[in-house]
């Protein structure tokens, strides 16, 4: 009976069996039966060693980078808190400024109004036409014009400290978005890193990329205007497109 | 006259609001998206809309054009103050029927200026 195992047996291979067997051990043979059996590629054996070691530093590699874990699990959600504090400060100070000038508006208006109604009187009496009843009233107006102004003016006064320091949020807000800008740099530099760890070039995109735009090219404030021609300067530039377009 | 300023940002519509009131506008609701914005608007009879473009949910250039949609509605003058700057973006507002486009950062006197504009248009 022939069976074609793709096994094939040398004379010195069986002369070394029987060898084996005849001296008693046993587990050699056995070891020897194996390699005839599984003859091993020395080739394909040496690829997937060349790929472990690969392997095996690319890991390595990796854990060499742990900032870029530490980046993604603490620094970038840290970043996160400091942005959302960026915008909290902001509208704090925009609405205390806000609050004092709404508080300003109806005294400068109680004011405006005071100096108008004694304004006429007043001409009449700049131009010698007064008459005494006239005159007592006139004083009446301007004391109390003069009682409002002062009490109202050491108010506004308070009230123009209050809007001076709710910009306080600048250096305050400043520091915290430079220091996220810092992140930012650092993530981009881990980043472009691990691409070229990857045989990526960084440089290799033929277009300079553009920043994503949402819906309805949503892109929020242009802060690099002069650099584009896409967009407009300023209000000037609008009023010229849609008028440029019958508007 | 009924005016709705739609913002996302409660600061924006305060100031937006303090600019109307100081040109006599006295009667103003707010709303912080498109689609606040648009139930409200078919429920009161609002004269003026004054809307941000760039919001969650809808979109102010969708609320014009929903307004511009709506038989109701479509006679409603809309002023877009927004920091979209992209040509693109202002002639697809011009298309959609702005009556106004007003680019942030603003004056008080280019508001003045356009609402003036507009409702000498309408008459």
């Amino acid at each position: 009976m022939s069976v074609d195992t793709g096994v094939h047996v040398s004379l010195e291979e069986a002369k070394l069996l029987v060898e084996y067997l005849e001296t008693g051990q046993q587990e050699k043979a056995d070891e020897l039966i194996a390699e005839i059996q599984n003859p091993i590629n020395s080739e394909l054996f040496a690829e997937i060693g060349k790929l472990t070691r690969q392997l095996h530093d690319s890991l390595n590699n990796f854990q060499l980078d742990s900032r870029l874990s530490d980046l993604a699990t603490a620094d970038i959600p840290d970043a996160k808190e400091r942005l959302n504090y960026v915008i909290t400060r902001t509208e704090e100070a925009a609405n205390k400024t806000m609050d004092a000038v709404e508080s300003i508006f109806p005294v400068v208006d109680t004011i405006q109004k005071q100096i108008k109604a004694v304004n006429p009187l007043w001409q009449k009496l700049m131009h010698n036409k007064l008459d005494l009843p006239e005159f007592k009233s006139l004083c009446i107006d301007i004391d109390i014009l003069l009682k409002t102004t002062d009490k109202e003016s050491v108010r506004m006064h308070d009230l123009m400290t209050d809007v001076l320091m709710a910009q306080d949020f600048q250096d305050l807000t400043g520091q915290v978005i430079r220091k996220v800008i810092d992140l930012v740099r650092e993530v981009e530099d881990s980043l472009i890193g691990m691409l070229t760890a990857f045989g990526i070039s960084p440089e290799s995109s033929s277009e300079p990329s553009k920043p994503k735009f949402g819906e309805n090219l949503v892109e929020g404030p242009i802060v690099n205007a002069a650099q584009r021609d896409d967009v407009v300067a300023d209000q000037d530039d609008v009023d010229d497109l849609l008028s440029s377009l019958g508007f | 006259m009924k005016v709705l300023v739609v913002d996302d940002f409660s600061t924006m519509r305060r100031i937006v609001k303090n600019l109307l009131r100081d040109l006599g506008f006295t009667n103003i609701s707010e709303a912080d998206d498109g689609s606040t914005a648009l139930p409200m608007l078919k429920e009161g009879s609002f004269d003026f809309v004054v809307t941000d473009w760039n919001m969650p949910g809808m979109q102010g250039i969708d609320l014009l054009k929903a307004i511009r949609a709506d038989a109701n509605l479509s006679h409603i003058p809309v002023l877009l103050i927004t920091a979209e700057a992209k040509k693109e973006q202002i002639v697809m507002a011009a298309q959609a029927g702005v009556n106004g486009y007003i680019v942030k950062p603003f004056t008080a006197a280019t508001l003045s200026a356009k609402l003036d504009k507009i409702f000498e248009r309408l008459g």
